[in-house]
């Protein structure tokens, strides 16, 4: 990685100096030193309606039919024709008129009130349906393989905005192990990139461990670790090389073992611990690793997070990722999200953090009983001979990747309240047919609720790099219902 | 629809306009008032109340217009506030210094003062609004792009040398109109093609091409040869400033030579010349070795060149490094491990005058570690790696095993290329590429992935955005990027610009046709010409990237940055051609390249502060060599060798095969699709024939998730039930001349679905020295269907068995001790041969998924959190502090002497000493122990190489 090539044109070192009130002070004075930066930038900040993002990524292909848009209900019976099969579900409705959900997601139907629904998410078209190819797309807005290495969202994020609270790092990736299948190819988007390892992503894969990535090593009581850290500095400080070695070298490692020190002897370590929580509440929340990551990510939100996924992890076959069996799969996985997802959106709401934090949920396709990819679009396709009925109950469900009529749901962050937005045909191909959306407006919403320029961009090996290809993709402004300017008086 | 705000955006647009008034106003105002000080000048008054007044309206109206234009049309940012609270400000003050001045009137001396005081301060606000707001309108580098040194660095004083070379003519040779039209469209290069180039047509107007330059624009011909007044172009650029036809309309315009060049060229019939223009500097392709200076007093060429560089540039000689430090840089350079504390004293002690010429050349003919050292430069160089995407695809392949075989052999530098881009077998996964599945970018094929990595790793040149269109930061255009990538193309490539199709065929071409032709049908003839193009001596760019690339791992810097772009200017041209051509007189030897830079005065230099990053970059002067970090395998190959072993096995290993045995599982399918292993037993079979020679030995290696019973020609050989115990069985006695038959009943526990495997390998050694191998793989059989009771034997038919299944699952990859002879003498696992892990990624191993010439030395907050309470530098540092303790017992200061010798290569000072002593306390438990490592580890002094 070439260091010196990168040509900063962000202000985000001079962001990063402030915390989080002082950006909010800064809203109603004119404090001097953002005066004097304006001079010296060429980029501006916009308004922003949200100053963190959380991520509820729903791994292997999420069949909307299957879930927030359901469409005519096939019930299982021996011989049922496979073309009849649109949804293995009946529909119930939500708090929303005219919004229903596939039974299984009550709990979620009860927060949409508060948040947006996109219905007609267009994944690329990528030839040949392949998850992690996909997910890299989804996360960073390239398709692999690209000459340079793309950054996750999350990097971008955490390069832009830098971390709101100094001791928790800005980009947190929950639930995601890498021992899995395909782990190289999740390994080549969970990255930042050329960006610099500094923005990468910090892993926990399993969150009831989550404490343990942010305190002093097992088995080592404070106060050792107290000692240990002085006699390093001790050391350190006496040592004839610091004065040889460069300033900047010797700064940028006595300050990062600072600052990890700072980290993992902060109170904020706590914000990890989920044995913090009361016992009630934790139950609510645990539905497996999924549920207790949201337990996670909320605590993290509230105390100064930037951006945090939570994955209900790709593996090949497993969790959303349904290649038989669908109906029974589809039902554990709703099982899965449904009451942490509602709860985290409740939660948030409550203590008031909702107002400027940015909840996704989404994942890289949809799924279908019968058609692999979508309409118009020749793909590899993966199963041929679909009979014409279906005889067992493992046959029932979504076995097929499918493109079109993905579902995306959005709380908090300036996001219009009880808004459906886009629409899917009734009949199959259940595909978008109103306001289609690609992922670089996604990204571009997520950025522009942030404040991140629409232009923001790197130059890397002579190369312009932005946050999506080319700059391109406007954020759905309908999806924030009004214009951004507004959002600032919130601040004050 | 039209705007029902018409009026309000309309008053927003005047915003502008009337600023100017306050401004001109009060800032007038304000300097009579101070002309009017102490009652002088009274004939003023009156017009500076009025001023005031009228100043202060016009202020009040601007505010407002402002934010209307501001609410009307959506501006937002922070310079946008920041000019609208000045801009209020300026209202507020200026209605109040008016209404100080009104009451003033009364004579009271006290508001005249306050109103003079007011009227100061509103000016300061006004002006600084103001510049906000100009910032607004002209763009915040109006002002500061035209101080010199600013903006292009386009030199455009040729324009004049050119005008007064040709204005004498009145017609003008084939060579002249060459040169003017190369200086033309030069200049059209950097003044227009931002907008108008093939890649950005504004105006559909392209100024990149013949074609485009005569078709002209939607505003008529860009260019009536012979008429420059009747040229579109001609006439845009004469506009003056702010004129809204003039060209350009970004950047500086042109100056009256420019302009007069332009006409020259167009009246002399808008000549077009055959050759390409070469916009940006490119470095010579040839290498001229320079004469060293006569008469120097240094003995090595590097330093009788620095020498008479540092003369020129005022700077003296670092001092020589001590002995203790050149002793651990050299070994760090050379082989990437620590010196043994013996050998740090006995060079110290050794008078003879050339023992670091000696050192050096022991180091280098120290074959494995120099090899295992730097094997890393060249994977992260060759993106070669032992784990990373497409391995499990196929779409990918390794060339580890030629490498190494090429390090440890000092193959030459010109037979590596040969093979790197004529490869063998073992050498093709360099062009090979990375091939995902499905469709892809036109720019990220397999061959514009070759042409991209044999442009960056081998030849300094940036292919990366010529694959997409013309470069803009290159003379490299599409078509060359193409026609090199078509060298290695099957079928001939179409030119796809901006993942668009062209239509147009490339033509196949190397980046630099002057080295030789290429031309033939076939891929492999096109394979070998390249190759003997690239290794052709003229072609000094090859051996000047790998020169530089290697003076920047020794020194720190290269002698040209950043070192995959060698077009730009080297601090030292002569420097840099004289080690090339040496590197090529030397029979383009690599170790040989080394030591010529590790004998020079320069690298035996102390280290350099370079205090910031910036120094670094431009106007960088040499001085001295700079500190470096130790890379992630240098740091854990030291810990490896004094605390205790980080890594157990390594992932290639150069003196055992690899087992080539998959994880294989029946493959389960719900109609036509594969699932995930279902529940239940399966039965797998795997017949081979062995021959008449006496078996003198058969060894069985088997993990099976979840459970097996593992037969040999009808014998139990044996069970097991947990999969990260491998089994191992001496299958000797089972085997039989013939045909041989092996069965395995697996068994997938659970009540679902889930991930199931089977992993087997046997070795079986006959007389002579013959070895057979079988290993679980795609030949072998499987059934979900209970077989009849006779399915261990041979005579069982598998016929209507399905071929056994990769599911590709490798969720069972942590460390197995999957391996024949396990117990081998312990060797110490170099860190550059084990597969990238959280560890050695935290400490900057790149995954090479790309192709990394420069690692990341800067410290992360991720790195220092997996050192500070990584479990797994936890762990190793645990196990050393036992290990010493055993050793040491409570002898505090053995402990603190070795540790010290062993790492910093010198015995603590007085002052550690006391510090360490204490931390250690009387009678040193493990963790009293582990902490001083710890401490002593992280300390710059251990990770710095000075």
């Amino acid at each position: 990685m070439k260091n010196n090539a990168i040509n900063n044109t962000s202000r985000r070192d001079f962001i990063k100096k402030m915390t989080a009130a002082s950006i909010a002070a800064s809203a109603t004075t004119i404090p001097i030193a953002s005066f004097l930066s304006s001079c010296s930038s060429s980029v501006q900040k916009m308004a922003a309606s949200a100053d963190s993002v959380i991520l509820l990524w729903m791994a292997g292909g999420m069949a909307h039919t299957e879930t927030f848009d359901p469409k005519a209900y096939a019930p299982f019976v021996k011989g049922l024709e496979t073309k009849k099969v649109l949804s293995t579900f009946p529909k119930l409705p939500t708090v929303v008129d005219g919004l229903e959900f596939s039974e299984g997601l009550q709990n979620i139907g009860k927060v949409m009130d508060k948040g947006a629904i996109i219905k007609s998410y267009k994944a690329a078209d990528l030839g040949h349906i392949l998850h992690t190819r996909h997910q890299f797309h989804w996360h960073t807005c390239y398709e692999p393989p690209q000459s340079v290495q793309a950054p996750h969202i999350g990097a971008w994020i955490a390069k832009e905005l830098g971390p709101i609270n100094p001791v928790i790092p800005p980009f947190i990736s929950i639930g995601q192990r890498f021992t899995m299948g395909e782990a190289e190819e999740l390994k080549a988007f969970h990255s930042a990139g050329f960006l610099g390892n500094e923005y990468g992503p910090f892993l926990i894969p399993d969150p009831s461990e989550g404490l343990d990535s942010v305190r002093p090593p097992q088995g080592m009581s404070l106060k050792r670790f107290e000692a240990r850290h002085k006699l390093f500095k001790e050391l350190a400080n006496k040592s004839e090389v610091m004065e040889q070695a460069s300033d900047y070298q010797r700064e940028s490692l006595m300050r990062s073992m600072e600052q990890s020190y700072r980290l993992l002897n902060s109170p904020e370590a706590k914000v990890f611990d989920l044995a913090q929580e009361p016992k009630e509440i934790y139950d609510t929340y645990n539905t497996g690793r999924f549920g207790l990551g949201c337990l996670l990510a909320k605590r993290l939100a509230m105390n100064g997070a930037r951006f945090i996924s939570v994955s209900t992890e790709y593996e090949p076959f497993l969790g959303w990722d349904t290649h038989a069996n669908g109906h029974t799969r589809a039902k554990g996985m709703k099982a899965l999200i449904d009451k942490p997802v509602a709860q985290l959106i409740k939660d948030l709401d409550e203590t008031g953090h909702l107002d400027r934090t940015l909840i996704i949920l989404a994942s890289e396709f949809s799924r279908d009983a019968i058609m692999e990819g979508r309409p118009g679009v020749e793909v590899r396709d993966q199963a041929k001979n679909q009979p014409d009925a279906i005889e067992n109950i493992r046959h029932y469900g979504m076995h097929r990747h499918f493109t079109d009529g993905g579902s995306i749901l959005m709380w908090g962050g300036g996001i219009e309240k009880g808004l459906v937005y886009g629409k899917t045909a009734d009949e199959r191909p259940c595909v978008s047919i109103e306001k289609p959306v690609v992922i670089d407006q996604v990204h571009q919403s997520i950025y522009h609720a942030l404040g991140i320029l629409p232009d923001t961009h790197y130059t890397i090996e002579g190369r312009p790099f932005y946050t999506t290809p080319d700059g391109n993709g406007e954020p759905i402004l309908d999806l924030f219902g009004k214009p951004m300017t507004a959002s600032k008086e919130k601040l004050s | 629809m039209d705007n029902p705000n018409w009026l309000l955006q309309f008053f927003g647009r005047l915003h502008p306009l009337v600023v100017h008034f306050p401004i001109a106003l009060l800032v007038i105002a304000f300097f009579f008032e101070m002309l009017s000080l102490k009652g002088k000048r009274n004939g003023l008054r009156e017009g500076i109340n009025l001023m005031v007044y009228i100043g202060a309206g016009f202020a009040m109206f601007s505010a407002l217009f402002g934010w209307l234009l501001k609410t009307q049309e959506n501006y937002t940012g922070d310079l946008v506030d920041n000019h609208q609270y000045t801009g209020i400000a300026t209202a507020v003050l200026a209605l109040a210094t008016a209404f100080a001045l009104k009451k003033s009137k009364t004579k009271n001396p006290q508001s005249i003062k306050l109103y003079r005081v007011l009227l100061g301060v509103t000016v300061v606000i006004l002006t600084i609004a103001g510049h906000l707001g100009a910032n607004l309108t002209h763009g915040e580098d109006y002002l500061t792009s035209v101080f010199p040194g600013k903006g292009s660095n386009y030199s455009n004083e040729k324009s004049g040398v050119l005008l007064s070379e040709l204005s004498g003519y009145e017609t003008l040779s084939e060579p002249q109109q060459n040169k003017l039209n190369i200086e033309v469209r030069g200049l059209f290069a950097h003044k227009c093609y931002q907008c108008h180039s093939e890649a950005k047509q504004k105006g559909d107007l392209v100024l990149e091409t013949k074609e485009g330059i005569f078709k002209g624009g939607k505003s008529g011909m860009a260019v009536v040869p012979g008429k420059s007044h009747e040229s579109e172009i001609y006439n845009r650029i004469i506009l003056p400033a702010g004129h809204d036809k003039v060209m350009p309309t970004k950047g500086k315009l042109l100056n009256s030579d420019e302009i007069e060049l332009v006409k020259l060229w167009i009246d002399q019939g808008a000549y077009w010349s055959d050759q390409a223009v070469k916009i940006f500097p490119e470095a010579d392709l040839a290498l001229t070795k320079p004469e060293l200076p006569l008469n120097s007093i240094e003995n090595h060429p590097i330093d009788k060149l620095l020498d008479l560089y540092f003369k020129e540039n005022n700077l003296k000689w670092q001092k020589a490094a001590n002995d203790r430090v050149f002793v651990r840089r050299a070994y760090l350079d050379v082989i990437g491990l620590l010196p043994e504390p013996g050998v740090v004293e006995a060079f110290i002690k050794d008078t003879n005058s050339n023992k670091k010429e000696v050192l050096i050349d022991n180091l280098l003919n120290d074959t494995t570690n120099y090899t295992q050292n730097w094997i890393s430069f060249w994977n992260d160089l060759l993106r070669n790696d032992y784990s990373g995407t497409g391995y499990i695809t196929k779409g990918r392949e390794q060339i580890t095993n030629w490498l190494y075989k090429s390090l440890e052999s000092n193959k030459t530098y010109d037979q590596m290329v040969v093979e790197l881009v004529n490869p063998t077998k073992e050498s093709e996964g360099f062009i090979k590429g990375i091939e995902w599945r499905g469709v892809i970018n036109s720019s990220q094929s397999t061959e514009m992935q070759a042409a991209q990595n044999i442009g960056q790793s081998l030849m300094g040149v940036n292919v990366k955005c010529a694959s997409c269109h013309n470069s803009f930061v290159s003379n490299l255009t599409l078509e060359q990027a193409y026609g090199f990538a078509s060298i290695f193309a099957k079928e001939p490539l179409e030119l796809n610009r901006c993942d668009i199709p062209t239509g147009k065929i490339a033509k196949v071409n190397f980046l630099y046709p002057e080295l030789g032709a290429i031309e033939s049908d076939h891929l492999s003839e096109r394979l070998l010409q390249l190759s003997e193009v690239m290794i052709n001596k003229k072609n000094g760019r090859l051996y000047r990237t790998i020169t530089n690339r290697f003076w920047e791992r020794l020194m720190g810097r290269g002698i040209i940055e950043p070192v995959d772009e060698m077009d730009n200017t080297p601090w030292n041209a002569e420097l840099l051609d004289w080690l090339s051509t040496d590197f090529v007189d030397s029979g383009t030897d690599l170790k040989h390249l080394i030591k010529r830079i590790m004998t020079s005065r320069a690298y035996q230099s102390s280290t350099v502060n370079y205090k910031t990053e910036e120094d670094l970059k431009k106007d960088y002067v040499f001085n001295g060599p700079l500190i470096r970090r130790l890379s992630a395998e240098q740091f854990s190959d030291a810990i490896s060798q004094v605390i205790a072993p980080v890594f157990k096995a390594v992932e290639y290993n150069p003196t055992e095969e690899k087992i080539p045995a998959l994880r294989i599982w029946h493959q389960e399918k719900d109609l036509t699709n594969t699932v995930l292993p279902l529940p239940g037993k399966r039965y797998f079979r795997k017949t081979f024939n062995l021959s008449n020679k006496t078996i003198e030995k058969g060894l069985a290696l088997i993990s099976v998730d979840d459970s097996y019973v593992l037969y040999i020609n009808n014998n139990k050989v044996g069970v097991g039930n947990d999969w990260t115990q491998v089994g191992k069985y001496d299958v000797t006695a089972f085997l039989v001349n013939g045909v041989n038959t092996i069965a395995i009943e697996g068994v997938n526990t659970g009540k679902e679905d889930n991930p199931a495997s089977l992993l087997f390998s046997m070795q079986i050694y006959l007389k002579g020295n013959e070895v057979v191998q079988i290993n679980s793989d795609k030949t072998w059989k499987s059934t979900a269907v209970k077989p009849t009771d006779n399915w261990m034997k041979s005579s069982f038919n598998d016929n209507n068995w399905q071929i056994a299944h990769d599911y590709g699952f490798n969720n069972w990859s942590k460390l197995l001790d999957f391996r024949f002879n396990g117990n081998q003498d312990e060797k110490l696992v170099r860190a550059s041969l084990v597969k990238q892990n959280p560890f050695l990624k935290a400490l900057g191993r790149p995954d090479r998924e790309i192709v990394v010439s420069k690692r990341e030395e800067r410290a992360t907050l991720l790195q220092s959190l997996e050192l500070t309470n990584g479990t797994f530098f936890n762990n190793v540092l645990n196990k050393g502090g036992l290990q010493w303790l055993k050793k040491y017992g409570n002898n505090n200061e053995a402990i603190l002497e070795a540790l010290y010798q062993k790492l910093l290569g010198r015995n603590p000072s007085v002052n550690e000493k006391e510090i360490l002593l204490a931390a250690l306390g009387k009678q040193p438990n493990v963790e009293q122990i582990q902490d001083v490592f710890w401490a002593v580890l992280i300390s710059p002094e251990f990770q710095f190489i000075n």
